[in-house]
């Protein structure tokens, strides 16, 4: 794909990933027992043959710019190409912040223009699935589209989440609703935007601010050919603290809809080079995804444990994500909960415990407990269901060894700058 | 200073007494803990010690050490200046035959320090598991002005006989040095770690090369002249765990001695990581039903039977109601359905039938092809053979490599042989 350029637009403020987004753009989150967000799409482009990316990024990018380094993983550090991260920058014009999408993009346009890309490819870093982009340029030529969106079907009751495009019976889109409460449109855009290079120059040139509503919109409604290329594998934007939990639990289904184990397109990463799981006696591990340099003697239940992460004996962890470099310690308990790296779990602590809380929880999703990096928990306290340990939280932030459920201890700005 | 450092890893070694392990791969490249090969300890104390200058010697079978070792980029050795070079024997205006022993090994790739300026050549095997930082080594040889030290470890006194057994005085100078001695007059081997002076050892090689009884290699001719005319050798002892990987058991017993808690060697230590080239694997699945105790286990796993005391490669699947006990799974090799396999070394890519009985039985009678080797109950199955279901195959026996369901005319007994076709080439 040697006419085409990818811009991955990760650039989202995490808000509503809670504490796990405080720190990090939403497409470096932690996902799947040792991958991040970012790194299926760039497979994607990888596999898809696509060998110019580029990643716009503002909120909290430090992690994603450790992660990316030069591309090697995904094979894009290359000469010609390859992987590059594009941050706002300053001009004598203007301020630089990103103002949305179609900004993004046009701030980033000489990049572009020299690649000489004859066709942008405009992809979202927060979502998960695995796509051939091969097959959406082949529609999007057959076609002479000059705008194709990868669409995709959605239950009524997500209508609302997504921008519902009305398709005819050739795949032309006649309109495209942003999240509408109802809606008669069967499909919803994936985010995925392929453009000839000329058409989103045109476009850009009357300074718009969101690709859907200044330049899509209007393509479609002067006449303009753009076509919907239906996509009907897994997808899932992980973008919400409810989505992410529920996308990842069902890696732990006994027949996954995203299947990682894919010789034919594995998922690339930063590997850590860890040594291989270790059991220990007492070791019970069921329904579970374990990565390398974990060690486990305790009992683990539809649980995703990211590389090094300690289970003690007699601990037990249950329906929960937890991160690397977590230890539970001896007798532990941790139960519906997603816990963020280098935390410590006191020996015969309780996460999650109890009864949730009535009324509105801080976690926003029934009776999650999150707890944020760093954070400490003493031997023997209580975390209550709902409960949300902000980043660094100590000993200091439990009244009686416990943090009672729904309740919110805030970050610890003190631990912000560690990474 | 680092730039200045240069090492040879000598790979080329046969490693007979794995038998099937290493019939077509070098020892070296041979897979062990999880997920590593051999070679991984010594090139990653090469880059953590600050040597990123190696070349490594390869001569028998090399192609999966080629493939692993690659231009270097798990050990950060993809390098403009430096890196490592895989260093395979030639026909050239020197010697046109193979490497003769290990020195001649050397000799035949001393171009390769002409273009050097390392003051020091350290010579290292890439046979052993262990984890040295080879700093302090350099030092101790500086400051003894040793032409050569010679790292020397104890190993208990029944094994001293497999070993290049060291006498060392009070200061450390080598007073004695013998090659698998009959009876041994110390307990401290020689690791196979050898730091030289430059000049020095370009001198004892030519000289060496010249002697047509010697059979130019370091532990067996070289070491022991040098000590015996007074050259200032010099033993510097470390007290680590090393263990030569040499024999069959001895391969199990390292391996299983990793499912230990704690290991003997810790292999998730941020400040020594051992690298390798891993493929890019999901996480461990476990699966309802799954279970595993004493184990060590990579990613790319799927496990829906019993695992214990056992070590599994990336990729091996371990069905529902299949059971692996005190075994070595090696990479992507599939256990059918309630299939057993219980002190077993499995190579990679083998696949286990339905119901299937590995490792059968109370007899133990030694393998018909090598008793030498496989006489302690343990049974070996080469890369890619598939046994079909419901056969029972006894201790102590050997599947060749791509043996085929339709090879077994039954079950195999302890002590069966069963020969896989000859290499395709």
């Amino acid at each position: 794909m040697r006419h085409a350029i990818a811009l991955v637009l990760s650039g989202g403020s995490g808000d509503r990933l809670s504490v796990l987004s405080s720190e990090r753009a939403v497409s470096a989150i932690p996902f799947g027992g040792k991958y991040r967000v970012i790194d299926f799409v760039l497979s994607n482009c990888c596999h898809s043959e696509i060998e110019r990316v580029g990643v716009l990024t503002q909120h909290a990018p430090t992690s994603l710019h450790d992660h990316i380094g030069s591309g090697r993983p995904w094979d894009l550090d290359r000469r010609g190409g390859g992987v590059r991260i594009l941050q706002p920058y300053l001009t004598r014009e203007h301020a630089g912040w990103y103002r949305g999408t179609a900004d993004a993009v046009a701030q980033n346009w000489d990049l572009i223009e020299a690649s000489r890309a004859s066709q942008v490819l405009i992809l979202s870093g927060d979502h998960v699935y695995k796509m051939d982009y091969r097959a959406l340029f082949h529609t999007h030529e057959e076609r002479g589209a000059a705008a194709t969106l990868a669409v995709t079907t959605v239950a009524p009751s997500e209508v609302h989440r997504f921008g519902m495009a009305s398709l005819d019976r050739s795949g032309r889109v006649h309109q495209l609703d942003e999240k509408p409460k109802a809606t008669s449109a069967r499909f919803a855009s994936m985010g995925i935007y392929l453009f000839e290079s000329e058409v989103l120059a045109e476009a850009l040139r009357g300074h718009p601010v969101d690709l859907v509503l200044d330049v899509l919109r209007p393509a479609i409604e002067s006449g303009q050919p753009v076509y919907g290329h239906g996509f009907e594998g897994y997808w899932e934007d992980v973008g919400t603290l409810p989505s992410y939990y529920r996308a990842s639990l069902e890696l732990l289904a006994p027949e996954p809809r995203l299947q990682l184990h894919d010789a034919r397109w594995p998922i690339l990463t930063r590997d850590e080079e860890r040594p291989p799981v270790l059991t220990l006696p007492g070791a019970d591990v069921e329904s579970s995804l374990v990565a390398n340099g974990c060690r486990v003697a305790g009992k683990v239940r539809r649980s995703i444990l990211f590389p090094g992460v300690t289970v003690e004996p007699g601990a037990a962890v249950v329906d929960s994500v937890v991160m690397q470099d977590v230890r539970v310690g001896r007798g532990a308990r941790v139960d519906r909960a997603i816990v963020d790296k280098f935390v410590q779990v006191g020996d015969a602590a309780r996460v999650g415990e109890g009864e949730p809380p009535a009324g509105p929880e801080a976690s926003g999703v029934a009776g999650l407990t999150l707890v944020g990096k760093y954070a400490l928990i003493p031997d023997r306290a209580r975390v209550g269901r709902g409960a949300v340990l902000g980043v660094g939280t100590g000993p200091e932030d439990f009244v009686g060894n416990e943090v009672r459920a729904g309740t919110r201890i805030p970050d610890h700005p003190a631990h912000a700058d560690l990474g | 200073m680092s730039a200045s450092r240069y090492a040879f890893i000598l790979a080329g070694g046969l490693g007979t007494r794995l038998c099937l392990l290493s019939e077509r791969r070098a020892k070296p490249a041979v897979p062990f803990a999880g997920k590593y090969r051999i070679i991984d300890f010594t090139l990653s104390n090469c880059v953590n010690s600050g040597i990123f200058d190696v070349g490594v010697l390869t001569q028998y079978h090399p192609t999966s050490l080629h493939e692993h070792v690659g231009i270097g980029r798990p050990w950060d050795l993809d390098r403009t200046r430096g890196g490592v070079q895989l260093l395979q024997p030639s026909l050239d205006s020197v010697a046109s035959e193979w490497y003769q022993g290990t020195a001649d090994a050397i000799f035949r790739n001393l171009v390769h320090l002409r273009r050097r300026r390392a003051d020091h050549v350290l010579v290292l095997s890439g046979d052993h598991v262990y984890k040295m930082n080879y700093d302090p080594l350099y030092a101790f040889h500086q400051a003894n002005y040793a032409s050569v030290t010679v790292a020397v470890t104890e190993v208990p006194e029944r094994a001293a006989s497999s070993f290049g057994i060291i006498e060392i005085d009070r200061r450390g100078r080598v007073v004695g040095f013998e090659e698998k001695p009959r009876r041994a007059r110390s307990r401290l081997a020689s690791m196979g770690v050898y730091l030289f002076d430059r000049s020095a050892l370009i001198q004892w090689l030519v000289e060496d090369a010249e002697r047509p009884e010697s059979r130019h290699d370091f532990g067996k001719d070289l070491l022991p002249r040098l000590v015996a005319r007074g050259e200032a050798v010099y033993g510097f002892r470390f007290n680590g765990y090393w263990q030569d990987v040499g024999t069959l058991d001895s391969y199990y017993e390292s391996n299983l001695a990793f499912v230990s808690d704690p290991p003997p060697l810790d292999l998730n230590d941020a400040e020594w990581v051992i690298h390798t080239q891993s493929a890019d694997r999901p996480p461990v699945r476990f699966e309802p039903g799954g279970r595993a105790e004493r184990s060590l286990i990579a990613n790319g796993c799927r496990i829906a039977g019993r695992v214990v005391r056992s070590v599994l490669f990336p990729g091996v699947t371990v069905s529902r109601g299949a059971v692996v006990s005190e075994s070595i799974v090696m990479h992507d090799t599939q256990i059918g359905r309630g299939a057993t396999v219980d002190r077993a070394i499995l190579d990679k890519e083998v696949a286990i039938g339905e119901g299937a009985c590995v490792g059968w039985g109370e007899e133990a009678a030694p393998n018909g092809a090598c008793p030498e080797h496989l006489s302690s109950g343990l049974l070996v199955v080469g890369k890619g053979a598939r046994l079909p279901e419901r056969v029972r195959v006894g201790r102590n026996a050997r599947i060749g490599p791509y043996v085929a369901e339709r090879d077994f005319a039954g079950d195999l007994p302890a002590g069966g042989v069963l020969r896989g076709p000859e290499p395709e080439h």
